[in-house]
């Protein structure tokens, strides 16, 4: 069954996907005593969970804000590269494209660059987005209702789901050997320096695990 | 998280996602080793974040129910699992950890 040419359950994965993904950091933000307003803006404004995650890990360690903010952006570089990619094929006005840029996530990307005319990059483009935001937005109404019911996330094993839900996000990267290398790297890295440290340098400093990885890949 | 916070992370994520559509893409696109790299940054980083979500509290480092619930992710992520159950069976796992223990 297609929808202008997109798969129905592609679109329902996806839909159901960032549900899920919604959910999480909404009731992980109730969890810490954020506020409703601020919990929605950030989930309509922000567009990017991985940087809310990594904030919440920085400020959760006893990391300043700034450093929150500077690790959440710098998580969120892979959004950039999405937009990148799509630059190349994604055909309309300069806004048209700001638009298509500020919602550039992987899966949607992904979907579209498969695309084989401009017409049809755009609008599976869209269609994609259309299904991810609606479950975003969906789970994130069901996690600020869940997360007063839930109440201590630790018994309920919520403070599992944000790594776990990362780990999924990353698959895709781990699977190649040069992005296993860069997470263990990355990850060893935060490791050694977490105990001596201060609050999200750690995380900073796993940047380097990537430099280390390209320059592998290239021998 | 504060109104504060949103705004930047929103500066900070929507800026690099208009810098790669308006900048980078002709200009990165030429330079094949920089590219690479910041292909890669999203596994060191978020592996650095999932390691700092798993193993402090608080800061401090701390080994409980939750390497249990990470690992459970681990197989089911490599297994290809959708997200919904990866996300499910680590919390359920390290929920009934707890209750057990």
């Amino acid at each position: 069954m297609t929808l202008d040419g997109v798969k129905r359950s592609d679109l329902a994965t996806l839909a159901f996907t960032f549900f899920a993904l919604g959910v999480t950091v909404s009731a992980a933000m109730v969890e810490r005593g954020v506020s409703s307003g601020v919990t929605l803006a950030g989930a309509v404004f922000i567009l990017s969970a991985t940087s809310q995650l990594a904030h919440l890990a920085v400020t959760d360690a006893g990391g300043s804000e700034i450093v929150g903010v500077l690790s959440g952006s710098l998580v969120a570089t892979r959004f950039g590269l999405m937009a990148m990619s799509l630059s190349t094929r994604y055909e309309g006005s300069t806004l048209e494209r700001a638009a298509a840029a500020v919602v550039s996530f992987d899966p949607n990307v992904a979907l579209a660059m498969q695309e084989k005319t401009p017409e049809a990059v755009r609008r599976t483009f869209w269609w994609a987005i259309g299904s991810m935001l609606f479950g975003w937005i969906l789970g994130t109404g069901v996690g600020l209702s869940l997360g007063d019911v839930m109440g201590d996330g630790g018994a309920w094993g919520l403070d599992a789901v944000f790594p776990a839900a990362l780990l999924a996000i990353i698959g895709g990267l781990l699977r190649r050997r040069d992005g296993m290398l860069a997470a263990l790297v990355g990850a060893g890295l935060c490791l050694a320096l977490l105990p001596i440290a201060p609050g999200g340098v750690p995380i900073l400093a796993s940047a380097l695990g990537a430099i280390v990885a390209a320059l592998w890949s290239r021998q | 998280m504060s109104w504060a916070v949103v705004f930047f992370l929103t500066l900070g994520v929507a800026g690099q996602r208009l810098l790669g559509m308006f900048v980078a893409g002709p200009v990165l696109a030429k330079r094949p080793a920089l590219r690479s790299v910041a292909d890669l940054l999203p596994a060191a980083v978020v592996a650095a974040v999932i390691l700092q979500l798993t193993v402090t509290t608080k800061g401090a480092l701390t080994v409980d129910a939750r390497l249990i619930g990470l690992a459970v992710a681990g197989v089911l992520v490599w297994r290809r699992a959708p997200l919904i159950l990866v996300v499910l069976a680590a919390a359920a796992v390290t929920g009934l950890f707890r209750l057990l223990t």
